[in-house]
């Protein structure tokens, strides 16, 4: 697996994951809007997904467009708790003004397994996602102007230890396939996507609070026209999170061990956008 | 979003009276509060593992005259309507498929929640059009009808939770209904999780509840919609949204796998009482026919002794 | 047997059972069909009505909100009416956008609610210029068999009628709205518009004039939507549609104002009796 950050320089944040023969980019976009009037002090998250027509013959036309739209569903459940992903931390002025990120995400190449890429560049996108500070705000009537620090620099960086990820099992005879290829997945007729939530540990060294060791379910679904018996979908569940927590685990050491060669010196850079 | 000029659109800038109530706003300590009384009695007198399908489940087929087969469920508040279309050719598709398609629709009614509902197709109506069609297609013999599509709709009319899983039944009992073959009854069930407190079979305002995220962090809450095919003992779909640690999924899973099985009787005796309905309706018709054909031979007898005597 | 005739022979199987005088379901030429309402059995609408007219159901619900009003008509409220037909209505319609035959439909509906004149939309303002009440009201087909714009009129008015709106409180100086939704008022329905479509059948000799015909006789007059519409309300005439089809004789259109106005009153009572039982239960 490769994964590299700030691939693109206009984002907030960005990533790019090879996994096999699966490519994906994914692009953050901050924006300032009103929040829910029910969910005041919460921002907003939004996701995109785009099958480029280059990925794989079957997408060309509006081929991609349902396997995008389930993919981008399952993104957006899996990161609706603030278990997950605290929205609060998106808010700017209570009932007035937050941030909403749109995460772009876009399948260059397509070959098998391509929710659980999609959910590693995210969160290594997020993990590399800066705000801008504010730095003032004038009340003006019922208006608020802010006014955010021109330093690029001079920002934060957001919470995202326990974004979820996601992992896909396909059920091939009685076994369960972690990360399938292409081929394996057409071998399936029934594949389970379990959402785990990460752990804090791995991407903050120095956080010290032991509460939120354990990983949680965000979201499970099914996909394929087949059924299970309800003893392999446990099994499986569990399966499911033994994998997401390695899998988090070494996501977590990568993108600290990425990030301090940031800080040290210019990024030794390879892959095909630099 | 652009005006939709095909319908009637009312001022852009409306809302709902409810916010401007004194009742609108309402915390999450509160809003809890509300769901279960003292005595752990729900706010519509149900125990906290009892759900609608025992009492408050009413299903009957055949009310849509112009579908093959249709199917309404009421679980107390919820109405869901369901109809089931002849199987026709699979539009805008060049290459043969071996397998019959379902295609799947579930919309709201605009006036189907408390809030009004725009009527253009959203995120919601479109990922409960999928769960639909993952839980239905293992339960229907595909390749019975290949290079065709059943075309499956459904309607909420009113939404007090659980509505995919009522979506489900209905849509079970509609397939049956149109004669589509199926391998067995399909049933559905959800079930709310905040805390430790396991709602079966939720109300509207005990799904808002489950999905808002609690204060204190590392409690579970969530929903969970499973659908079985009992006899069989798969099961189709299983959905869950939240976030909660293994033990309870677990635990879930088994009492959604109970409810299931405690729906199919009620499916049951509705199909049943079908078959029996145009079983009757048909000796009726036959003892109809017969009475017609008695009638003609005795005038054809009549007619004979006429010409014979003229 | 029956069947296989009229998937083969449409037409003839029509044409053999109005040459005897008698419809297909065994009515009479202008012989309606049952009429069923339910009001208010739906809890997330604020006034909703269930109407079944033979197989034909339509349901209609009302939602409120607020809103400030045109600046053109300051002192006006709004009313949108909606139909939907959903594709699990009939296998005719098929799902994405309206069709046609939906918005001519929904046309017709609101241009037969505001020729009517049953609602003033002076009562729907609140505070002229700055705040007025919102009527969204949708009504939904579940079951199209034929005399759709009837079954519409039906619910719609009957839903209106069982309609009560909150009391609202409106401070001039710091435009502050309050609503109180247990303190409630009927909303003023005045009328009460009844529609009655006509299919007109050519035969040979003459031409025959069906009541309250189903989507099968639909079809075969002429098609869906050729249906001739008479509105009465309250015994006046308030509005006339006809869109293509076979032409209408005029004796057969002075037969049918007289059916509709009968039939009006007919409706009138089912919706009474209704709003009456329904005014006693809520008492009870």
């Amino acid at each position: 697996m490769e994964l590299e950050t700030d691939v693109v320089s206009h984002a907030s944040g960005s990533a790019r994951l090879r996994l096999a023969n699966t490519d994906i980019l994914v692009g953050v976009k901050t924006e300032i809007d009103i929040p829910k009037p029910d969910k005041p002090d919460s921002g907003k998250i939004e996701f995109f997904v785009d099958c480029s027509a280059n990925a794989t013959p079957e997408f060309e036309g509006r081929g991609g467009e349902q396997l995008a739209n389930s993919i981008s569903n399952m993104m957006q459940k899996a990161y609706h708790s603030a278990e997950a992903f605290n929205l609060k931390q998106l808010c700017i002025f209570e009932g007035k003004q937050c941030w909403k990120l749109y995460i772009d995400i876009l399948i260059l190449e397509c070959g098998g397994n391509l929710c659980d890429a999609v959910s590693l560049a995210v969160k290594a996108a997020l993990f590399n996602t800066r705000i801008p500070f504010v730095k003032a705000a004038l009340m003006d009537g019922g208006n608020i102007d802010l006014q955010l620090s021109d330093d690029p620099f001079d920002s934060k960086l957001l919470d995202v230890g326990t974004a979820p990820l996601l992992v896909t099992l396909c059920k091939i005879g009685d076994k369960c396939v972690v990360d399938p290829s292409a081929e394996e997945e057409n071998c399936s007729v029934i594949s389970l996507i379990v959402g785990v939530t990460g752990n804090k540990r791995h991407y903050y060294p120095n956080h010290t609070d032991k509460q939120c060791t354990e990983s949680k379910c965000t979201t499970i679904g099914m996909n394929g026209p087949g059924s299970v018996v309800s003893k392999t979908l446990k099994d499986a569940i569990k399966q499911g999170i033994v994998a997401a927590k390695s899998l988090d685990e070494a996501l977590g050491q990568a993108l600290l061990k990425e990030r301090q060669q940031n800080i040290g010196m210019k990024k030794h850079s390879y892959g095909f956008l630099k | 979003m652009p005006l939709d000029y095909r319908r009637f659109n009312g001022p852009e800038d409306s809302v709902s009276y409810k916010r401007y109530t004194n009742k609108y706003y309402k915390g999450y300590d509160e809003l809890y509060k509300e769901l279960v009384d003292d005595k752990g009695r729900r706010k519509d007198g149900r125990a906290l593992d009892e759900a609608r399908s025992m009492c408050m489940f009413f299903a009957r087929t055949d009310l849509i005259s112009q579908a093959k087969g249709s199917a309404y469920i009421e679980l107390k508040k919820t109405k869901v309507v369901c109809s089931v279309f002849d199987p026709r050719e699979i539009p805008h598709q060049n290459e043969f498929s071996q397998l019959g398609q379902l295609y799947c629709e579930v919309k709201f009614a605009p006036f189907s929640c408390a809030q009004q509902r725009r009527p253009h197709v959203d995120a919601e109506d479109k990922s409960l059009s999928v769960a639909l069609r993952q839980a239905l297609e293992p339960t229907v013999c595909r390749h019975l009808f290949p290079n065709y599509q059943v075309d499956v709709f459904v309607y909420i009319l009113e939404h007090d939770g659980a509505c995919l899983a009522a979506a489900i039944n209905a849509a079970g009992l509609a397939l049956a209904n149109a004669s589509v073959p199926m391998y067995d009854i399909i049933t559905s069930s959800s079930v709310a999780i905040i805390g430790k407190k396991v709602f079966v079979d939720p109300t509207e305002a005990e799904e808002h509840l489950a999905m808002m995220s609690p204060e204190t962090e590392g409690t579970n809450h969530g929903i969970i919609t499973m659908s079985m095919l009992s006899e069989l003992k798969q099961v189709s779909d299983f959905v869950q949204i939240g976030s909660m640690d293994i033990e309870c999924v677990t635990e879930a899973m088994d009492i959604l796998e109970k409810e299931c099985e405690n729906i199919v009787p009620n499916i049951q005796k509705v199909l049943v009482h079908n078959v029996v309905q145009s079983f009757n309706q048909r000796k009726q018709l036959e003892a109809e026919a017969k009475e017609r054909e008695i009638a003609l031979n005795v005038k054809m007898e009549e007619w004979k002794k006429l010409l014979n005597a003229g | 047997m029956a069947e296989i005739y009229k998937l083969i022979h449409p037409l003839k199987y029509f044409n053999d059972y109005i040459s005897r005088e008698i419809r297909p379901d065994g009515r009479k030429f202008h012989e309606c069909r049952n009429i069923k309402l339910n009001v208010n059995s739906l809890k997330t609408a604020e006034a909703s009505a269930v109407v079944k007219c033979g197989n034909t159901t339509v349901v209609c619900g009302i939602q409120l909100e607020l809103a400030s009003p045109k600046a053109e008509e300051p002192d006006f409220g709004y009313l949108v009416t909606n139909l939907e037909l959903p594709a699990l209505c009939s296998s005719k319609y098929r799902p994405g956008p309206p069709s046609d035959h939906a918005q001519v439909t929904n046309y017709l509906v609101s241009n037969i609610i505001v020729n009517s004149k049953c609602i003033d939309l002076k009562d729907l303002c609140i505070v002229p210029d700055k705040l007025a009440w919102v009527l969204y009201c949708d009504m939904v087909c579940l079951d199209n068999d034929g005399s759709l714009v009837d079954a519409c009129i039906i619910a719609l008015i009957s839903s209106l009628k069982t309609l009560r709106l909150p009391t609202v409180t409106y401070d001039a100086e710091t435009e502050d709205i309050n609503v109180d939704p247990d303190i409630r008022t009927p909303l003023k329905v005045y009328g009460l518009p009844v529609a009655t479509s006509f299919s007109v059948y050519k035969l040979p000799e003459r031409d025959i004039l069906i009541t309250d015909p189903s989507i099968y006789e639909e079809e075969m007059c002429g098609g869906i939507g050729s249906n001739f519409i008479v509105c009465s309300n309250q015994s006046l005439l308030c509005g006339t549609q006809k869109f293509g089809g076979s032409n209408l004789p005029p004796e057969s259109q002075e037969e049918a104002l007289k059916i509709s106005r009968d039939r009006a009153n007919v409706v009138e009572k089912v919706i009474e009796t209704c709003l009456a039982n329904n005014c006693e239960i809520n008492e009870i």
